[in-house]
């Protein structure tokens, strides 16, 4: 015998050492390390996928809603279930043909942006993502696809949130509108389904309030990165149940009272102009518009290149919030400012100047809006009266370094700091920023057109509210804001109070009280209604509170271009005011007749009016001046 | 009549049992690799193998009734003939598949050539005084032979598993001791060169360096990468690595218990390539569907035919059945740890199946018909030689 029975021992333990090395390089992959390559398939065949969370609604003040969110069918294309083996282009084939198949059977049109190139490019870069097909279907259309889609495997339904403005126009440029965007997070994720994301507005600004919070989807994917087919997932047992579901937005208060919102745009319906309602105890915003507005359901859920062409197309620029972005010159509305600087430089209340009709500086001669002339006249008349003439000596007088900070402490030439996009800090000229426009020095008409609120000052609607607000509450500038605090908060404090004395500011307002009552605009006070027979006596209604305000008619340009943009600021109640507004209308017949009316029809939806028995007529002439 | 039962009574049942049980496992399991194929006659491949299985327990019955010293006296040189003349005819009219000329219509002369060469090789060196230098050029030789044709094919796999079974078999025959344990030792010299030649390459930052250093090994360039994926697994994971990676994800996320038949994600999702997951790289499959339970299960089986195989060359008094048996048991041994082994990266990747699971037809018969042989070893070991005639019982 040659073969020893030693060596079929030794043949056996070297097999029974093979094994047992196998085992044992087994036992660790299987049982050591099996938590590692259990990860490693996890990462490899797992796609996280962002969701968003329910974008948030936006309110007013009393709980109306102004924007919020609502279900749209959409119709998508799950890939995976379109694979061929070969070529991508078969699989791109078998995509397409089914759309064109499904489009017929349901009565759509093929989706004219899913070209084919595009379909490939899906596929290889986010394979594992359904194509969505149609967004937004009408009932019809959605329950025809439901009834016959047992016929479309790899087409599915799925409801996707829609921005929705219930008002429509109302509010929109303090709305704004919502856009397609990435989610904040999506770098971490391999994909993401599209967020909503504010593109102006408090829906921009709030933005990180109202989207929600996302969610991660995971699926997962086979070797190619496709989903795995209905069939294939049949056959596998275990789900990825590490979903985290997405959080909804905050819901977001505003301010704005949706009523007096109404009222304030269709006083504006007709022109071109903006206003601001301000709570003058706190700067909170109660309505702000801008004419002519747009309609933010147009815009969502994107914003298409022809409606974005045709909202910005001057003149109208709907898109644009004239209240906070575009500014003019304030006109008379400037008058109590350079009233209350030159009381504070010493200017008594008693004091008078005759006004002749036009004031006459070096070779500027600037007509009063009264030919004849107002006669000698003390301030508070003359802020009644509006006298161009006695503002011109006035800041003559007190010199161009009191108007113009008397401007600015009255926070012109500054942003206001509303929670609002976009704003303008406007103009308030001195003499560095002349030379540098203009390269001229400052003259001394400067100073006299400053002081009636022409020339080159120029303000926002907006800061006009502040100011009509600062006026109203006896000096206290407030940042104007959107976001309602909540119940039992604090009222936000002033930024600061304008240092000026108390009395001054009230000799200023009384004055204003005399224009709301019986000056240039008296029109905010007072409506007086046409008879309807022609013969009796015109029938008047006042606000149940008392007013104040200052009317404004800037003329701008020369000759043919020549326009005027009128103005008022008020405020109401006078004694103890809880309202102050600010109006512009561009291209205006005067402060007191285009304007005033506007102004009283807010103030009476607000406070309500009164008819009232007392017969005074008004004067025409009275009536278009400033 | 009762000669026949006397055989069946001798044959070695415990490793019967354990091969059909690790053929059923195959059918399992190429149901199971198959049933994520789109093509038909991958989803019913598993009815091939089963088939293959009827046909081969004929071939099996028949090898354990012949009695193998006739068997290895009259039929290993012929059998050995033809299958060379095969192997030459292969890589002239031989259909290509998988990157190799590897099929004679519907068989694989090289998984012949496996069960030929130890024939022939047990026939030369049972012989006595068959020893010392010149017997063992003639033995580098038979296996030299073969196993040169079949890497030009190339299959570097069933060349890899033919000469140990051949050693093993000069070996045990004493036929030169010492050069057989220089020539191991002259493998494994040659191996370790390979792999650290690989090794040093890799490790140059100058790519015109390393293809320098490459020029000068005699390897194809599939079989540098498989080494150097071997070295460094983690280094192209998306490329070279990624098939070995996958199969050692397969294994690993399999875990204690398996994720149960026909669950396996790494499979389901297409990760594990289906290319090979019937054939070289079933194992994973198995890892990851029966887990590592299962996978101790298997090796159990195997041990189950390789002990009793050992106790029937241990038991035979004749070399012949002695050196067949060693040699065939090697045979199944190496199939199943260079397969296992490189399914968990203990060996670089070789196309080389596993036994009695790996889908193959021509494979399984030459198993079964091996097993045969052994069986034939139990049966009639005792028995009188075979000159006498056909009348002993």
């Amino acid at each position: 015998m040659k073969v020893s029975i030693w060596f079929i021992a030794s043949l056996g333990a070297v097999f029974l050492l093979g094994f047992f090395v196998l085992g044992s390089a087994l036992f660790r992959l299987q049982c050591v390390d099996t938590g590692e390559f259990r990860a490693d398939l996890q990462q490899q065949a797992t796609r996280r996928i962002r969701v968003p969370g329910l974008r948030g609604r936006i309110l007013d003040r009393n709980g109306e809603v102004l924007a919020t969110c609502r279900p749209s069918h959409c119709i998508q294309c799950n890939v995976e279930e379109f694979q061929k083996r070969g070529a991508a282009s078969n699989t791109v084939a078998a995509v397409e043909d089914a759309v064109v198949r499904l489009a017929d059977a349901i009565g759509l049109k093929y989706p004219a942006e899913l070209t084919r190139k595009r379909i490939e490019r899906h596929i290889r870069q986010a394979s594992a993502m359904p194509i969505v097909l149609w967004e937004d279907l009408d009932d019809a259309t959605f329950a025809r696809f439901a009834e016959r889609s047992d016929e479309f495997p790899g087409f599915e339904d799925f409801t996707q949130a829609k921005r929705v403005y219930p008002h429509g126009q109302l509010a929109a440029h303090i709305l704004g509108f919502t856009g397609r965007g990435r989610p904040d997070d999506a770098d971490s994720a391999h994909f993401f389904e599209p967020d909503m994301r504010g593109r102006s507005g408090v829906e921009s600004y709030y933005n990180r309030f109202l989207v929600g919070v996302t969610g991660e989807r995971r699926v997962q994917v086979d070797a190619r990165g496709f989903r795995p087919t209905k069939q294939r997932e049949a056959m596998m047992e275990a789900d990825l149940n590490s979903n985290l579901a997405p959080s909804a937005g905050l819901d977001l208060r505003l301010t704005i009272d949706a009523n007096v919102q109404a009222v304030l745009e269709s006083q504006l319906a007709d022109v071109t102009g903006a206003g601001v309602v301000m709570d003058p105890r706190d700067g909170a915003v109660i309505a702000l518009a801008s004419a002519p507005a747009f309609n933010p359901n147009d815009c969502v859920p994107r914003i298409s290149s022809e409606t974005y062409a045709t909202l910005t197309n001057a003149p109208a620029k709907r898109l644009q919030n004239r209240a906070i972005s575009e500014s003019y010159a304030p006109g008379s509305t400037f008058k109590p400012i350079t009233a209350i600087a030159s009381l504070a430089c010493g200017w008594l209340p008693d004091d008078e100047y005759d006004c002749k009709g036009v004031y006459v500086l070096g070779n500027l001669r600037l007509h009063c809006w009264d030919r004849w002339g107002h006669g000698p006249i003390s301030l508070r008349t003359a802020l009644q009266k509006s006298c161009n003439t006695f503002f011109c000596n006035l800041g003559t007088a007190i010199g161009t370094n009191a108007v113009i900070s008397a401007a600015r402490e009255f926070g012109l030439g500054a942003r206001t700091g509303i929670d609002l996009g976009g704003e303008t800090a406007g103009v308030v000229p001195d003499n560095e920023w002349k030379r540098a426009t203009y390269n001229e020095r400052w003259y001394p008409g400067d100073t006299c057109q400053m002081s009636i609120g022409q020339g080159m000052l120029l303000v926002t609607p907006l800061q006009m509210a502040v100011v009509a607000s600062a006026l109203a509450n006896g000096g206290k500038i407030f940042t104007p804001y959107l976001f309602a605090r909540a119940e039992g908060q604090p009222r936000p404090e002033p930024v600061r109070t304008v240092q000026y004395p108390p009395d001054a500011i009230e000799l200023v307002r009384e004055g204003m009280r005399d224009v709301a009552e019986r000056g240039t605009g008296r029109r905010i006070l007072t409506r007086w209604e046409e008879p309807e027979d022609g013969a009796a006596r015109r029938r008047r209604f006042n606000l149940k509170v008392t007013c104040a305000g200052k009317t404004g008619t800037a003329e701008i340009g020369a000759g043919a271009t020549r326009r005027k943009n009128t103005w008022v600021i008020a405020f109401a109640p006078y004694e103890n005011p809880t309202v102050a507004i600010a109006m512009i209308v561009e291209r205006g017949e005067s402060g007191g007749s285009t304007v005033a009316p506007r102004v009283h029809a807010v103030l009476a939806h607000m406070f309500g009016e009164v008819e009232t028995s007392s017969s005074r007529t008004s004067g025409t002439a009275l009536e278009r001046a400033d | 009549m009762n000669a026949m039962l006397s055989k069946l009574r001798r044959m070695d049942w415990i490793m019967f049992a354990c091969m059909i049980a690790l053929i059923v496992i195959g059918v399992v399991f190429i149901n199971s690799a198959g049933s994520v194929r789109p093509v038909e006659a991958l989803r019913n491949l598993w009815r091939v193998h089963a088939n293959t299985a009827a046909v081969g327990l004929v071939v099996y019955m028949a090898f354990a009734f012949l009695d193998y010293r006739k068997l290895i006296d009259w039929a290993a040189l012929p059998v050995f003939a033809v299958s060379c003349v095969m192997l030459v005819a292969v890589l002239f009219v031989g259909t290509n598949r998988f990157g190799g000329r590897r099929w004679l219509w519907f068989f694989q002369p090289s998984e012949v050539a496996k069960l030929a060469v130890i024939l022939f090789a047990v026939h030369v060196f049972a012989a006595a005084g068959r020893s010392g230098f010149r017997w063992f050029l003639a033995g580098v030789a038979i296996m030299g032979g073969p196993a040169l044709l079949v890497l030009a094919e190339p299959d570097l796999g069933t060349a890899i598993v033919l000469v140990p079974s051949v050693l093993v078999i000069l070996l045990a025959a004493r036929v030169w001791t010492k050069g057989i344990v220089i020539m191991l030792a002259a493998i494994m010299i040659v191996a370790g060169t390979f792999l650290w030649t690989v090794d040093h390459a890799e490790r140059q930052t100058d790519p015109d360096r390393r293809e320098q250093i490459y020029k000068y090994v005699p390897l194809r360039s599939h079989q540098i990468q498989r080494l150097r994926v071997f070295l460094f697994p983690d280094a192209d994971r998306s490329g070279a690595g990624y098939s070995i990676r996958q199969v050692r994800i397969s294994i690993g996320s399999g875990g204690k218990w398996g994720k149960g038949l026909k669950k396996g994600e790494q499979k389901l999702l297409g990760y594990l390539p289906p290319a090979v997951s019937m054939n070289d790289f079933i194992f994973a499959v198995l890892a990851e569907e029966w887990g590592f339970m299962g996978v101790l299960s298997m090796l159990a089986l195997f041990l189950g035919i390789l002990v009793p195989g050992l106790r029937i060359a241990a038991q035979c008094n004749d070399d012949r059945g002695r050196l067949v048996v060693i040699g065939i048991l090697t045979l199944v041994f190496c199939h199943t740890y260079v397969n296992v082994a490189m399914s968990v990266g203990l060996v670089p990747i070789t196309g080389i199946p596993l036994p009695f699971i790996s889908a193959g037809r021509t494979f399984l018969i030459v198993l079964m018909a091996a097993l045969g042989i052994v069986q034939s070893v139990a049966v009639h070991r005792d028995g009188p030689e075979p000159e006498d005639g056909d009348t002993a019982t």
